[in-house]
C-alpha cells in the first residue's frame, strides 16, 4: 500500500525533500482537470433546459474549481508542488501527469476565476433565444482545456490540452454560425493556433527527446542539457513558433482581431485573459530551460517589443471597441513576451505582475465593451460619446480599467509598466543600449494613449451621434459586477500591492525562474528614478497622442496599409490551388481512369514477382479431382461472365448474368464446405440485386458509348493481364502447402477460448472482433456517405434534372399487385424468424450477426417493393441513422464492459442457459456485439434503400406538382 | 429393425427420384413449350412440387438415419409454396403488357379474353376504392 501511493502520486517540493502527502491531493488536482468537462457534459445533456441552468452549472464549475485552487493556494506558494500522476501510454512516456506549483496555481486561478466572471457577465450578456447550451458546453470545454495545459505535469498531456483549447476557441470564435465573419474569424484562428500547435508538438518531442524525459519536471532540470544540445536552435525556434502563434505575436497576430467577431464574454474570456496567455506561460514555463542564450533574448525580446509597438500604434486608430481592445491586447502581450525575453530574472518578476494585472483590467474592458454594445447597438467609437452621463456605472468601471491599461498611478497597471520600464534599461539588443528603453517608451506612450482614447472619446465629451445615445442607459447590476470586481482588484493591485500580489508574485517567479528570487518590492512609489520619468513621458506623450488625435488619423489613413488578412486568405489560396493540383496528378476523378491505374498497378505487381521471384508457377501441392459437376459450374461461370460483357450494353439484362455469377459462387462454397460464406454470399448477392434495380431504374436504360474502339482495346487488354495476374497468383497459391496458418489455432481454440463451434463466426466477434469493430464502423461510415452523397443531389443543378426525372418504362396502373403485396406480408413475420433463428445460432453454425442482418433487410426491401416506399415508410418506427449508431455504440460498449470485470477490451464471456420448450441455449457477450453489427449492417443497408427511393420519390412528387400546376393553368 | 430399414430406404429415395423426376419434367416444361404463358407451368407447379418432394424426402433421412425431427425443411416447403405462384403471377402479368404493346407472341390459345364485359385484368386497371387492394395506396 505505502509502496503504491508513493508511485501514483508523488509530491516533490521546491527545496528537494520529502514530506507526507495529504491524501487529498490527488483527488483535487485530478477534479481540476475533470471538473469543467463534466460541467460541459451536463450542459450539453441539458441543451433544451433554461437558461439559468447551462450558467448555474457553468458558474458551479468554476466555483468549485476555484474553491479548490484557494483550498491549495497556501501550501503551494510556500513552496510544495503537488502532483499526481498514472501511467498512460507509458511506451512513449505520456503519463497523465498532473503537478501544480505556482505558476500553475496562478494560471489556474485567472481561468476559475475569471471565467466565474464571464460567466455571470455572458448569462446576462446573451441575447433571448441563443444557444446557451451550446455556449457554456463550450466555454467550459475551453476551461477544462486550458485547466489541463497550466497544470499538465507531462509536455504530452500538455499538447493535447494545447490543441483542444485551439478546438473549443473555434467554435467559441464561430459561436454565431450565421455570420460570415464569426465563420472566418473561427477559421482563421483555428488555422493559424491549430498550425502552431502543430510546430509546437515538433518541438516540444525534440524537446523531450533531447531532455531525455516527457516528465516537466525532469525537462525543468535539464536546462543545461537542452541549451548545450546542437538541436536547440531548432527547438528553440518550433517552440517560439507555437507560442507566438497561441500569444497573436507578430507576425501571427493577426487572428485576434478577426476573434473579435466572437461574443463578447469570449474575448474577454479567451482573447484577453486566458488562451491568449497560453504561449506566455509555455514560455514562462520552459524559460529555466530555454532562456538565457544570446538567440533567446534576440528572438524573444525584438518580436515581442515591435509587437508591443506596432499593437499599440495600430490600437490608436481602430474605431471598433474590440477593434481596439484586439490591438492592445496583442501589444501587451508583446510586452510580456518581450519581458521574458529579456532573460533577466526582476524582468520575469514584471512579466508575472502585469500578467495578473492585464488579466484584471482587460478583461473588465472586454466587458465594458460588451454593455456599451448591448446598451447602444454600436462599438463603433465614432458614434459614440459623452456616455457617461447617461451610463455613469459602466463609465467609471472603463475608466479605472483604462486607467490601469495606461500604467497611470495609483493604479495596478502603473506598478508593472513601471518596473518593465525599468528593466529596459538592463537590456541591450543588437548592440545598441538605447534601442529597448526608447521603443518601449513610445509604445508605452502609445498604448497611453489608446487607452485613455478609450476612456475619453467614449465616455466623456460630447455624444457624437443621437441614436445610440438615446437608448444607452447601465445595464442591471448583473452585467456590471464582474468588471466592477476586476475594477476593484485593479485599484487594490496598485495600492496594496504588498498585500494582494507579492507572496503570490514571489512565489510564481520563484517558479519561473526555477530558483528563489530575493523579497520582491512591489510599491507605487520607487523615488524619482529614469524608470519614473520615462512613465511620466510616456503618460504626457499619451495624453498629447488624444488631443492631436484627429491629426494622427489623417497621417495615418494617408498610408496604404498591408492587410494581414488577405495576405492571409490569398496564401491558404494560392496553397489550395497547389494541393488541388497535385491531386489532380493523382487522382483523376474518373472511375475509369483510377480502375485503369488500379489494374494496371496490380499486372505490374504480378509481373514483377513472377519475373523476381522465378521458379514455376504450379506449386507441389496435389490438386483435388475436378468432379463433372465442379467442371459444368465452371464453364457455367465462363459462359456467364462471356455473357455479361457481350450485353455489356443492355443493363437488366446484365444483372441477370451477375446474379448467375453469385449462384454459382454460393454453389462453389457449399461445394468446398464454406456454409458460412455461401450463406453470406447468397444474401447479399439478393441484396445487392435488388439494390442494383433501384439505382439502373434511374438510369437510362441503355448507357451511351463513352469510349473509342482503341480504348475498349485497350482496357480490354488490361483486363485480361488483371486477371491473368490475379489467377497466376490464386494458382500459385493454392497449388503450395500453406504450412503452419493460424486457421489451425483458431480451430483448436474456437470452443475452448469463444464457446463457439462456428470458427468463422468466432474469429469475427471473438478473436479478432476490434477488426469487426472496425470494419462496422467503416459500413456504417458508408452508409452515412451515401446519405451525404445522395442527399445532397437533391439540391442545385443535379437535383433540377433529377427532379425532372421521368420513368422511361411503362407502367402498370396496378402500381402494388394484390397478391404480391399480400404475400409479402404473409412473408415477414417467418422471414423474421428465420432471421432471428440465424442470428441466434451463429456462434455454434452457420450464421451470425452480419448475414441475420442481410436477411431481415431483404424482408424489409420486400415490403418497400411491394407496397410502396410510402407506406412501407410510414409504418417504420427507428430509423437508419439511429440503427448505425447504436450499433457502432452497442458494439463499443460490449467491449468496454468487458473492463468492468478487469479483463481487456473485447473479451467476451459465455454461459449455457436452458429455456423451457427452446432447450439449451448458449449465451455469450459476444451475441451482443453480433446485436451491434446487425443493427449496422441493416443500417447501412436500408439506408442505401431510402436514399435510393427517395430520389425517385421526389421526382414523382416533383412531376405530381407540375401536372396540378398546369391543370390549374388550364381551368384557369 | 432390418424391415423398417428397408422400408425407410424405400421411402427416402422414392422422394428423391420423384422430386428429381418432377423438377426435370418442370425443366424439360420450359425448355420445349413455345410460348410464355405454357413454358411458365413448368417451373411454376412441377419444379415447385419436385422441390417439395425432395424436402419431403430429406425430413424422411434426419428422421430415420440420424434420428432428428427436421422441420426446417418444412418451413423451406412453406417459403416456396408462397413465393413460386407470386413470382409466375407477376412474370404472367408482364407478358399480358407485352402482348398488349406486341413485344410477345400469343399461345395457342390466343389472348387471354378480358375478365367480364365491363372490366379488365387488374393489371391494366389501377384499384378501385374501398378494395383491400386500395391498402397500399397513399
Amino acid at each position: 500500500m505505502g509502496k503504491r501511493a508513493a508511485t501514483c502520486c508523488k509530491k516533490v517540493t521546491a527545496k528537494k525533500e520529502y514530506r507526507s502527502q495529504p491524501m487529498a491531493v490527488p483527488a483535487t488536482l485530478s477534479t481540476l482537470v475533470v471538473l469543467p468537462f463534466v460541467a460541459a457534459l451536463l450542459i450539453a445533456a441539458f441543451g433544451g433546459a433554461q437558461r439559468w441552468v447551462h450558467s448555474g452549472l457553468a458558474a458551479a464549475g468554476s466555483a468549485i474549481g476555484l474553491a479548490l485552487i484557494l483550498s491549495v493556494a497556501g501550501p503551494v506558494i510556500g513552496g510544495d508542488i503537488l502532483s499526481v500522476s498514472a501511467p498512460w501510454v507509458p511506451a512513449i512516456g505520456l503519463d497523465f501527469s498532473l503537478m501544480i506549483d505556482p505558476l500553475g496555481l496562478m494560471f489556474a486561478g485567472l481561468i476559475f476565476g475569471i471565467g466565474l466572471l464571464v460567466v455571470i457577465f455572458g448569462h446576462f450578456y446573451l441575447a433571448d433565444g441563443e444557444a446557451t447550451g451550446r455556449f457554456f458546453a463550450s466555454l467550459m470545454l475551453f476551461q477544462g482545456a486550458m485547466v489541463g495545459i497550466v497544470i499538465s505535469g507531462n509536455i504530452l498531456l500538455l499538447l493535447t490540452f494545447w490543441e483542444l483549447t485551439s478546438l473549443s476557441s473555434f467554435l467559441l470564435i464561430g459561436f454565431w454560425r450565421h455570420r460570415a465573419d464569426a465563420r472566418q474569424g473561427a477559421r482563421m484562428a483555428l488555422a493559424i493556433t491549430g498550425g502552431g500547435g502543430l510546430v509546437l508538438i515538433a518541438g516540444m518531442l525534440m524537446l523531450g527527446i533531447v531532455a531525455g524525459s516527457f516528465d516537466l519536471m525532469t525537462i525543468l532540470q535539464s536546462g543545461d542539457i537542452v541549451r548545450a544540445s546542437p538541436l536547440y536552435p531548432v527547438i528553440l525556434i518550433l517552440i517560439l513558433i507555437g507560442c507566438f502563434t497561441k500569444s497573436a505575436q507578430f507576425p501571427f497576430h493577426f487572428w485576434l482581431p478577426h476573434a473579435m467577431a466572437a461574443p463578447t464574454p469570449v474575448s474577454a474570456y479567451l482573447h484577453s485573459a486566458t488562451m491568449v496567455k497560453a504561449g506566455v506561460f509555455l514560455l514562462a514555463r520552459l524559460w529555466p530551460v530555454l532562456a538565457g542564450t544570446e538567440l533567446y533574448t534576440g528572438i524573444v525580446t525584438s518580436v515581442g517589443l515591435f509587437t508591443m509597438l506596432f499593437g499599440a500604434w495600430a490600437a490608436l486608430f481602430r474605431h471598433d471597441l474590440k477593434g481596439i481592445l484586439a490591438y492592445s491586447t496583442i501589444s501587451q502581450l508583446g510586452l510580456l513576451v518581450m519581458l521574458l525575453g529579456f532573460s533577466i530574472e526582476m524582468a520575469a518578476v514584471a512579466a508575472v505582475l502585469h500578467i495578473l494585472n492585464h488579466a484584471a483590467f482587460k478583461a473588465a474592458l472586454f466587458m465594458t465593451a460588451g454593455i456599451v454594445d448591448h446598451e447602444t447597438g454600436t462599438r463603433d467609437i465614432r458614434r459614440l460619446g459623452g456616455l457617461a452621463k447617461a451610463m455613469p456605472v459602466t463609465a467609471l468601471i472603463a475608466t479605472i480599467a483604462a486607467g490601469a491599461m495606461a500604467g497611470i498611478p495609483p493604479l495596478g497597471g502603473f506598478i508593472s509598466k513601471e518596473m518593465m520600464l525599468y528593466e529596459t534599461l538592463e537590456i541591450s539588443l543588437f548592440g545598441l543600449p538605447w534601442l529597448v528603453p526608447v521603443v518601449a517608451t513610445v509604445a508605452a506612450a502609445l498604448s497611453a494613449g489608446y487607452s485613455l482614447r478609450y476612456a475619453w472619446q467614449l465616455f466623456f465629451g460630447r455624444p457624437r451621434d443621437p441614436e445610440p445615445q438615446a437608448k444607452a442607459h447601465d445595464p442591471a447590476a448583473g452585467m456590471w459586477i464582474s468588471p466592477a470586481f476586476l475594477a476593484v482588484l485593479a485599484v487594490l493591485l496598485g495600492l496594496a500591492p504588498m498585500l494582494i500580489a507579492a507572496p503570490l508574485v514571489t512565489a510564481v517567479s520563484s517558479a519561473v525562474i526555477g530558483r528563489a528570487v530575493p523579497e520582491v518590492e512591489l510599491a507605487l512609489w520607487h523615488g524619482v528614478n529614469t524608470a519614473l520619468v520615462m512613465s511620466i513621458i510616456a503618460v504626457a506623450a499619451g495624453v498629447l497622442m488624444l488631443w492631436r488625435h484627429g491629426t494622427l488619423l489623417r497621417l495615418y489613413e494617408g498610408v496604404r496599409h498591408l492587410d494581414a488578412k488577405h495576405l492571409f486568405e490569398r496564401g491558404l489560396g494560392m496553397m489550395d490551388a497547389a494541393v488541388r493540383k497535385a491531386i489532380m496528378l493523382v487522382h483523376r476523378p474518373s472511375l475509369q481512369r483510377m480502375l485503369f491505374a488500379t489494374f494496371a498497378v496490380v499486372a505490374l505487381v504480378m509481373a514483377e514477382g513472377a519475373w523476381i521471384g522465378g521458379g514455376s508457377l504450379t506449386g507441389t501441392r496435389e490438386g483435388l479431382p475436378a468432379s463433372p459437376v465442379a467442371i459444368f459450374a465452371w464453364l457455367l461461370l465462363i459462359a456467364a461472365t462471356i455473357a455479361v460483357l457481350l450485353n455489356e450494353r443492355q443493363r437488366f439484362r446484365v444483372l441477370i448474368y451477375i446474379s448467375v455469377i453469385g449462384l454459382i459462387i454460393t454453389l462453389g462454397f457449399i461445394h468446398l464446405s464454406a456454409p458460412d460464406l455461401a450463406l453470406t454470399q447468397i444474401a447479399v448477392e439478393v441484396v445487392t440485386i435488388l439494390l442494383l434495380l433501384l439505382a439502373l431504374n434511374l438510369l437510362p436504360k441503355t448507357p451511351p458509348v463513352l469510349s473509342r474502339p482503341s480504348r475498349r482495346w485497350r482496357d480490354g487488354m488490361l483486363a485480361i493481364l488483371g486477371g491473368l495476374g490475379i489467377g497466376g497468383a490464386s494458382w500459385a497459391m493454392l497449388t503450395r502447402d500453406p504450412g503452419q496458418t493460424i486457421s489451425s489455432f483458431h480451430l483448436a481454440n474456437s470452443y475452448s477460448g469463444g464457446g463457439g463451434k462456428n470458427v468463422v463466426n468466432v474469429i469475427l466477434v471473438d478473436f479478432r472482433a476490434f477488426d469487426t469493430m472496425g470494419e462496422i464502423i467503416v459500413l456504417g461510415i458508408a452508409g452515412l456517405a451515401i446519405y451525404a452523397l445522395l442527399d445532397t443531389t437533391s439540391r442545385g443543378t443535379a437535383g433540377e434534372r433529377l427532379r425532372t426525372w421521368q420513368e422511361d418504362m411503362p407502367h402498370s396502373p396496378e402500381s402494388h399487385p394484390v397478391m404480391f403485396v399480400m404475400a409479402t406480408r404473409i412473408l415477414l413475420p417467418l422471414v423474421l424468424a428465420a432471421g432471428l433463428f440465424i442470428f441466434l445460432r451463429g456462434h455454434n453454425e452457420p450464421g451470425g450477426g452480419f448475414v441475420a442482418a442481410l436477411v431481415v433487410a431483404i424482408a424489409f426491401m420486400v415490403q418497400y417493393l411491394a407496397s410502396g416506399f410510402d407506406w412501407t415508410d410510414s409504418r417504420r418506427r427507428i430509423g437508419e441513422h439511429f440503427l448505425i449508431a447504436a450499433g457502432v455504440l452497442l458494439a463499443i460498449a460490449t467491449g468496454l464492459g468487458s473492463l468492468l470485470f478487469g479483463a481487456n477490451f473485447l473479451t467476451s464471456a459465455f454461459g449455457y442457459f436452458t429455456l423451457p420448450l427452446v432447450g439449451e441455449l448458449e449465451l455469450a457477450t459476444a451475441l451482443l456485439f453480433d446485436l451491434g453489427v446487425f443493427a449496422v449492417v441493416f443500417g447501412a443497408v436500408m439506408q442505401t434503400l431510402a436514399q435510393l427511393s427517395h430520389i425517385s420519390q421526389r421526382a414523382a412528387r416533383a412531376h405530381a406538382a407540375r401536372s396540378r400546376a398546369s391543370s390549374a393553368e388550364n381551368g384557369a | 429393425m432390418m424391415e423398417l430399414g428397408l422400408i425407410a430406404e424405400i421411402a427416402t429415395s422414392a422422394m428423391i427420384v420423384l422430386g428429381s423426376l418432377l423438377a426435370l419434367i418442370g425443366s424439360w416444361g420450359m425448355v420445349r413449350l413455345p410460348t410464355l404463358m405454357e413454358r411458365l407451368h413448368g417451373p411454376a407447379k412441377a419444379t415447385t412440387l419436385g422441390l417439395g418432394a425432395l424436402l419431403v424426402g430429406s425430413v424422411l433421412y434426419y428422421q430415420f438415419y440420424k434420428g432428428q425431427w427436421s422441420a426446417h425443411e418444412l418451413l423451406i416447403s412453406l417459403f416456396l409454396f408462397i413465393t413460386a405462384p407470386i413470382a409466375a403471377n407477376m412474370i404472367a402479368k408482364v407478358h399480358l403488357h407485352r402482348l398488349r404493346q406486341d413485344r410477345a407472341k400469343a399461345g395457342p390459345a390466343g389472348t387471354p379474353p378480358a375478365p367480364s364485359e365491363q372490366s379488365d385484368w387488374s393489371t391494366f386497371e389501377a384499384p378501385h376504392s374501398d378494395t383491400p387492394v386500395a391498402t397500399s395506396q397513399e
